[in-house]
Formats: C-alpha cells, sequence, structure tokens
C-alpha cells in the first residue's frame, strides 16, 4: 500500500533525509504556513501522476494557497476523495530521481537513479537502474556506479541519501521508496516528494507502520479494514451501484471489470474468504453494512464458488446475515456454484425467498443489469 | 527460479504436509490424498499425536524425509513462519516446496527465494492453491471440481478466477494437462515467464491459459519470455484489474498499480504484441478455449 506523501516525509525525515519544511491542512482555515512563499500545494492521495492530474499546485500568494486548498479538499482523485493537502516551502536545486524498490525476479533490491528528476520520468524509460542484494552495503555500491558522473560534492550528498533511504526500506520492510524529484545543491539533498510503499503483511512486527496507518482511518480506509477485519474490502465508487459480497480476490476483480464494462457501476471490491469465516454470519454482516451505507445501491452480487467451503453453511450464514441487516432495502442475487450448491438454493428459498439464486454467473450477471436497468 | 520439478511429478511423487496437526493442515492433507497425492507423512511440533490424515507425523522435515524419502512438501504454515518452514524443508532436502499462507511479509519472501536458489529447489507461492497435475497428484487446494485431465496448462496469480475459468471448460469437457497457481504475491517462487519452458516441454500440453492480474510485471517478462522462446503454443490470457483502485492492493498483495506501472494496458499491449490473445471477460475466454480445441474434448 502507498502511504501518503506527508506520511513518506515523515518516515524519510526519521531516518534522517530532509524535507521541506511543511503543514498538513485539513479544512479551508489555512493557518500559519511555513515559511515565506512560495508554497507547493499538494493533495494527499496515494496515487502516482498527481502533478499531471492537477493536484500539485505552485502558489506564490497566501491568497492562492487558500484557492488551491479549498479547491481540492473533498475532491476525488483518480479514485481517492482528498482530505487534506501538503502545503509546503517550494525547494529549490536541480532536479534528480532517486528510488529503492523491490526487485521481484531477482530476489534483491533495484537501484533507480536518474539525472533527469520530474514528472516525466516513469514514462521516459531513462531510469532503468541496477539490481542488487537488499542490503545496505549492496545498495551504497550501485548508487556508486550510478552517480559516478555527479560533480562533488552533490555526489557525496546522493550518496548518503541513498545509504540513508537503504537502511530505511529494510528496517521498514518497504516495497518502494521512491524520491522524485531529488532537490540537489551544495548545501545537501532535499526529498521534494516521497512515495513510500509498505507491506500489509509485515504491518504486525512493524509498530511504527502500522501508527501511521491507525492514524488516519479515513485516508488509508482500505488497509484499515484489512488489519481489523482480516478480509478485503475495498470501496471503488462511493457512488456505486452494485455492492459485491465475494470471496476470492483475482475473481471480485474481474467481475468489478466486467460489471463496469457493461455499464453498471460496482461500489466495492470485495474478498470474504469464506473458508475463515468459522460458523459466524459476522463479515457477511460487516460487508451489507458497509455497501447498504452508500444511497446509491441498487443490488447486491453475492459470488461465491466453493472449493472447499460448504455452500450450505454459507448459505445459512448468508441468510442469518441478511435477517439481521435492517439496513438492507435491495434486491440480492447470489451465483453460489461448488460443494453443498444445492444444499444451499434449498435454504435461501426457505428463508430468502425473494433473492434470485443461480450456478452460473452469467445469468446473475444479467439479473443484476435487468434489475439496475428497471430501478433507474 | 527453476520449475525444474514440476515435469517429472506423478502420483507417486512422495509428498509431506508441514503443519499437518493444524486445522488447515488435516483437512488438505486428507483431501489431497483422496485425490490420489501419495502424501507421505507430515510435520507437527505436536510430537503428541503420532498420526495424522492417515499418515506418520513427525517431529521435523529431516526426520520426515529421513524416514519417507518425500520430494515435495505443502507448508501449511501461518504467513510469518513460512521463512522458517521453507528454511526448514531446505536443510532436509526438499526439493518442491509449496506455500499456500496469504500475506507473507515482502522481505521474507524475499529470503526464501534466495534460499530456494541457492539450494536449487522450486518454490511455487505464496498466495497460492498449489499446483495440480489432474489425474495424478494435487499440492495444497485446487478444487477437485475444476480439475480434469486434458490439453490446457493453467497458469494463475488469483485461485477463484482459475477456478471459474477452469470449471467452465472442464464443465465442457475440456481439462488441464498442468495447473499451477504462481500466487497473488509480488515475490514469489516459480512465475509465469519461468513456466512457458515447462509447458512447451510437456507432450501433454497442447494451449496455454494465463490468468494474470494488474500489478508487478510477470506478465510483460512472460510477453518478453515467449517472443524469445517463439510461440510454440498458442497462449490465451485473461488479466484482472481494469477497474482497480490506484495505491492500493486490490486483495492480493501484488496486485497495487501506481502510475501507468503495472496496468491493465501495458500487460495487455505486451502479451498481444508477442502474439497471445488477451481476452476482456470470462465468457470470451473459454468461448475461444472452446472453439479452438472442441476436437480435444475428453
Amino acid at each position: 500500500m502507498l502511504l501518503i506523501e506527508v506520511d513518506g516525509k515523515t518516515l524519510l525525515a526519521e531516518h534522517g533525509v530532509t524535507v521541506p519544511a511543511g503543514r498538513l491542512v485539513t479544512d479551508a482555515t489555512i493557518g500559519d504556513l511555513p515559511g515565506d512563499g512560495p508554497w507547493m500545494v499538494k493533495a494527499q492521495v496515494p496515487v502516482g501522476g498527481r502533478g499531471k492530474a492537477g493536484g500539485v499546485v505552485r502558489c506564490a500568494s497566501r491568497t492562492d494557497v487558500a484557492a488551491a486548498v479549498a479547491r481540492l479538499l473533498g475532491a476525488r482523485l483518480k479514485g481517492h476523495q482528498v482530505n487534506g493537502c501538503l502545503v509546503e516551502q517550494v525547494a529549490n536545486g536541480e532536479e534528480r530521481y532517486l528510488a529503492l524498490m523491490v526487485d521481484a525476479a531477482s530476489y534483491g533490491l533495484r537501484v533507480i537513479y536518474s539525472t533527469a528528476g520530474g514528472v516525466d520520468i516513469e514514462q521516459s524509460g531513462a531510469a532503468q537502474g541496477l539490481p542488487c542484494a537488499p542490503h545496505p552495503g549492496a545498495v551504497a555500491e550501485a548508487l556508486a556506479e550510478l552517480i559516478a558522473d555527479e560533480p562533488e560534492p552533490l555526489r557525496d550528498h546522493i550518496a548518503t541519501v541513498g545509504r540513508k533511504l537503504a537502511d530505511m526500506m529494510i528496517a521498514r520492510e518497504l516495497a518502494l521508496a521512491e524520491i522524485n524529484p531529488l532537490f540537489v545543491c551544495s548545501a545537501g539533498c532535499i526529498a521534494g516528494d516521497a512515495k513510500l510503499v509498505v507491506d500489509l503483511g509485515a504491518v504486525e512486527r512493524q509498530s511504527r507502520i502500522a501508527a501511521l496507518i491507525e492514524a488516519r482511518p479515513d485516508t488509508y480506509a482500505d488497509a484499515v479494514r484489512k488489519l481489523r477485519e482480516g478480509f478485503d474490502y475495498v470501496e471503488m465508487d462511493p457512488d456505486g451501484e452494485i455492492g459485491l459480497l465475494t470471496t476470492g480476490a483475482g475473481l471480485s476483480m474481474m467481475l468489478i471489470d466486467e460489471l463496469a464494462a457493461r455499464g453498471m457501476k460496482p461500489l466495492n471490491f470485495c474478498d470474504i474468504r469464506t473458508g475463515q469465516m468459522r460458523g459466524s454470519p459476522a463479515r457477511v454482516m460487516r460487508v451489507l453494512e458497509w455497501i447498504t451505507s452508500r444511497p446509491s445501491l441498487r443490488a447486491v452480487l453475492v459470488n461465491i464458488f466453493a472449493g472447499i467451503t460448504d455452500l450450505a453453511e454459507f448459505g445459512a450464514l448468508l441468510a442469518t446475515g441478511m435477517e439481521q441487516t435492517p439496513t438492507l432495502r435491495v434486491p440480492v442475487v447470489a451465483r453460489l456454484v461448488g460443494r453443498g450448491a444445492a444444499d444451499a438454493r434449498r435454504i435461501l428459498a426457505e428463508r430468502q425467498p425473494e433473492m434470485f439464486v443461480t450456478e452460473d454467473l452469467e445469468e446473475a450477471m444479467r439479473r443484476i443489469e435487468t434489475i439496475v436497468r428497471v430501478s433507474s | 527460479m527453476t520449475a525444474a520439478m514440476l515435469n517429472i511429478l506423478s502420483h507417486e511423487t512422495p509428498v509431506i504436509v508441514q503443519g499437518i496437526t493444524g486445522r488447515m493442515g488435516r483437512t488438505h492433507a486428507a483431501l489431497m490424498r483422496a485425490y490420489g497425492t501419495n502424501i507421505v507423512g507430515g510435520t507437527s511440533t505436536r510430537t503428541d499425536i503420532p498420526d495424522a490424515a492417515g499418515v506418520p507425523v513427525f517431529a521435523s522435515c529431516r526426520d520426515a524425509v529421513l524416514a519417507t524419502g518425500a520430494a515435495a512438501s505443502v507448508a501449511m504454515a501461518p504467513p510469518m513462519e513460512t521463512l522458517a518452514a521453507v528454511e526448514e524443508a531446505l536443510a532436509a532436502g526438499i526439493q518442491l516446496i509449496v506455500t499456500v499462507a496469504e500475506g507473507i511479509p515482502l522481505h521474507d519472501a524475499m529470503r526464501i527465494g534466495r534460499a530456494v536458489r541457492r539450494a536449487g529447489a522450486t518454490w511455487i507461492g505464496g498466495s497460492t492453491p498449489g499446483v495440480a497435475i489432474p489425474g495424478e497428484i494435487k499440492l495444497g487446494f485446487l478444487p477437485d471440481v475444476c480439475l480434469r485431465p486434458g490439453p490446457f496448462a493453467i497458469m494463475s496469480k488469483s485461485g477463484t478466477l482459475s477456478y471459474e475459468v477452469g470449471f467452465r471448460l472442464a464443465h465442457e469437457h475440456l481439462g488441464q494437462s498442468i495447473w499451477v497457481g504462481v500466487g497473488g504475491d509480488s515475490v514469489k517462487g516459480v512465475r509465469f515467464a519461468d513456466l512457458l519452458p515447462v509447458f512447451f516441454a510437456d507432450p501433454r500440453t497442447h494451449a496455454i491459459i494465463l490468468v494474470g492480474e494488474v500489478g508487478g510485471s510477470e506478465e510483460e517478462e512472460c510477453a518478453d519470455a515467449l517472443k524469445r522462446l517463439g510461440m510454440r503454443k498458442p497462449l490465451y490470457a485473461l488479466i484482472a484489474g481494469r477497474e482497480a483502485k490506484e495505491g492500493v492492493s486490490m486483495g492480493h498483495a501484488g496486485a497495487l498499480v501506481m502510475g501507468d506501472a503495472g496496468t491493465l494496458a501495458s500487460k495487455t499491449h505486451r502479451l498481444t504484441a508477442a502474439g497471445a490473445r488477451v481476452f476482456a471477460s470470462i465468457e470470451a475466454l473459454t468461448q475461444a478455449c472452446m472453439h479452438d480445441f472442441s476436437v480435444l474434448r475428453t
């Protein structure tokens, strides 16, 4: 999961990398600004390409800052709501690109460096970098090779940032630590941006990362849900019409793609993991509670492919979960296939007679489409 | 990562289950045995339990391998304990290890990968339902209802999406020569590209089905390998996540899109340019497979 910039910079600073003076602004009263202008106003959403999407604004005056903040707060940028803006002093220097990432194919890290920092670096293909072992010494060696043409004292400053980045990457078990741009000048380096990808699998033993996530339950809503509930639920579109109560990450993603391709608006992604429900309707109720909290909801699609799970048990839990969710007032279509499907169908016919149950996913999607068309 | 072990797997391959006395271990050891897998034993810290799922329980992989000659292991360990489980298996001489845990810490996965590579062994996972050669052997928990001997080699990041594909084709009497769940993590064992040579060399395989997801660069690597090796067998691909939300892992740790990296467009473009056929829906993929291979129904 990608941290928002302000949290990435907090971690960078804790590991000794200099960041511009800045303040997170979360409402229209912008308060004291850091230092004199000019300032950068940056929407705090965990996505790449914020600049191109209009989420980063350079402001010369306090009035401009107020206007930029007012425009950005509450807006949606690439699927994420902007809950805060980082207002920073503009940093100066030549722009460089420096990143460390986990190199999955080599079971090591990759050090990427380019003298052409800036917004087009990812597309330019200029920065291929060097793979190395996941140790600070190996990172330092690889980086030394990449920055060999930089003049002193810049080379020395960049090498120092590289060492700190490597220590942080390993200590905090990160997947990516990218600084773009890294401002360099004879006095030292300043991280103009911070793109840090944390590993949710390691959060249990990374208390600092856990604290950063827990401190912003709105910004990291999807991650917080995963850590607290033990399963995956990602809100795709708060104005979505179709709620998904599904198992399997890949299949749930594909369903979202297919529903969207048919012109429908999925509300959420969900991997409820039926195998971990252990006879309790709690997860069904949680998902129904989240889905039904959105007034745009028109229908719920349940899709369970049961390889191991007994659908008779799941069917009963689904019925119980529905009975105990008074906010559920839209039609539910269930596609249940696999072990115990016939029993599940019988149980649901008894307890939820209005529910449409099928073994055929295509039929279930057509049914959902009909419901949405009729109710619109 | 070497995929060397995969084409010599059979119903005779001796297999152990690490963590066999746990709920998952017991259940799946029994299901694998029922499928015909030669489960010869298991390991557990519970030395007071002499046997589970009808096979002997050993205190360590070393004891299990010495007593049974096991060559493969299915590690039913929690994510934080998977690294230790793999290290133990490798030290005992296990050559193929399947790790099913979801959420193995990324940096642990790097250590696992390096250790497996040093040992010259084969690793499948994490976040995988496992691997199967239908009619011969199943390591992990691919649902029996999807498994059927036939012409397609399936490789997939996602369990459920591959079940859906396999199930629909099996229903039409089109089965699989081999099925490898490479898993949904970014740092993993065998990757798509590693499997192309295995599938090309396998006489039972007539065509390849790749079930991918946004995030990472495995599909792109596979496209490069396809170009390098030449498309000796047709490859059909289905990739989930066109609508994925940026910056957030979509259930699988590896399914993370940022900027233009790891997007569906990038993967589709590279695979198509390499000669693969990429489909936008499950139905479109399965229909094409049925159309092109109806003569191979079994």
